[in-house]
């Protein structure tokens, strides 16, 4: 049954809609939140809150304004990152200065070795058609919720350097994936 | 502007990364409407939900099994309370927390809505006021546009002449001047004349025959200036005007003092 039919049918109130729709967007979206927050237990957490907020506004669905994968990625993107940056903000605040909680911020591009052979081994998708200084800024951003600015500052690159950089990455995804079947 | 700068920072919208001036600029772009910029943004989530497997690495982690149940227990406990509220261990705890939930939206809501309420009526009369006061302005300006343009109508004619006006009395400091032309009329300039209490005008007089003729009446503005279109003396060649205090719908021969005279 198709994603949009079972959003409807939850709006209704269908709690068995809902169970597909969980079996059917959970392992798309808990792998994303895996990657931003890193920490299992707070990943788990995210997940529920995701489905929840779902459960909770499917009748807002609009179809005409993405399709359902879209509409949980966002979702799940969005929560994963409010997660992460509470728990920056709380480093922040009783722990670390500033710019050290930034850099501490999970390294997207570091990681340790064996995961990131892991992602050069996957990454021959989309973000393959990247450049190297396109998909580091976009990683920053989508995954580490870092803003234009603060990656400008991390990577000390002038703000123009990056916002272009992000446009510029962005419009080859879209080419990918529009290429894509 | 070019919308280029909006096809930058829509790009940055979309993977969350816009921030400052940037942000609050395309938000305004996007409240006014805009098709390519939705199109865009559309477009840019459905690429990036494409990349959200992949970026995971390649052994995807397992969906923890507890939070379907959790979510599935949760379902039914909201809906039982929204079902059966009847069941009497639920009622006095629904009620408790619906009661705080709705005081609380009702303080947060109305406590909000009260300020912005405050703010949007302080704002809408500050609106009218400034309206007004253009609308104001706008008309002294028209009617100070369209003495001059009389004047430079009448001026242009060479059988135009233009007549002093001396004040009298306790007005010695007022002045004025005729611009005349016998079958146009002319135009009364007056400065420094004091303004009137109410049910006091003005008078203007064109003198030259058996008795002063009424020329119209006029007041004058808080800083003493004023200005009447005169119309012509028919069947007597103007020799001279005056102006003199008059009743406030004036009067058909001069009956207060006269302020300003010519020689």
């Amino acid at each position: 049954m198709a994603g949009e039919t079972l959003i409807r049918q939850m709006a209704a109130g269908d709690r068995e809609a809902f169970g597909s729709f969980y079996d059917r967007y959970a392992s798309l979206v808990y792998p994303l939140i895996v990657r931003i927050v890193r920490d299992r237990s707070d990943a788990a957490d995210v997940l529920q809150d995701v489905f929840w907020e779902a459960w909770q506004s499917a009748a807002s669905y609009d179809p005409s304004r993405g399709s359902p994968e879209a509409w949980m990625i966002m979702r799940a993107r969005a929560r994963a990152i409010d997660r992460v940056r509470a728990l920056r903000r709380r480093g922040e605040t009783f722990v670390a200065p500033m710019d050290e909680a930034v850099s501490a911020a999970p390294d997207v591009l570091g990681g340790d070795a064996a995961e990131r052979a892991e992602d050069r081994g996957i990454i021959q998708g989309a973000l393959g058609q990247l450049s190297v200084a396109q998909r580091e800024v976009i990683e920053l951003a989508y995954y580490a919720g870092l803003t234009q600015t603060e990656i400008a500052e991390r990577l000390k690159q002038p703000l123009g350097t990056v916002k272009t950089r992000i446009r510029l990455g962005l419009e080859r995804l879209r080419e990918a994936v529009r290429r894509a079947p | 502007m070019s919308h280029d700068v909006f096809d930058t920072l829509i790009a940055i919208y979309a993977v969350g990364a816009l921030d400052g001036n940037d942000l609050a600029q395309l938000e305004a772009h996007l409240a006014g409407g805009c098709d390519r910029c939705e199109a865009a943004l559309r477009e840019s989530h459905e690429a990036l939900a494409q990349l959200a497997p992949a970026g995971a690495g390649a052994t995807s982690p397992a969906v923890p099994p507890e939070v379907k149940a959790e979510l599935l227990r949760r379902i039914g406990e909201a809906s039982v309370r929204r079902r059966a509220p009847e069941r009497r261990r639920w009622v006095p705890w629904v009620a408790a927390t619906a009661a705080a939930m709705v005081v609380s939206a009702m303080l947060t809501g109305g406590f909000v809505a009260s300020r912005y309420e405050a703010r949007l009526g302080q704002m809408a009369r500050e609106t009218t006021r400034v309206r007004d006061e253009v609308r104001r302005h706008e008309e002294t300006l028209l009617a100070q546009l369209e003495v001059y343009r009389r004047v430079v109508e009448l001026l242009g004619d060479p059988a135009t002449r233009v007549v002093e006006l001396r004040g009298s009395g306790p007005n010695a400091e007022a002045s004025g001047r005729v611009v005349w032309h016998e079958r146009a009329g002319g135009l009364l300039i007056v400065t420094k004349l004091p303004p009137l209490p109410a049910g006091k005008a003005y008078e203007a007089w064109t003198l030259g025959g058996p008795a002063p003729r009424p020329a119209g009446v006029f007041t004058v503005d808080a800083s003493g200036q004023g200005s009447r279109k005169l119309e012509p003396a028919e069947g007597m060649p103007a020799k001279g005007f005056a102006v003199s205090i008059e009743p406030e719908g004036g009067a058909p021969e001069p009956t207060g003092p006269i302020v300003l005279a010519s020689r």
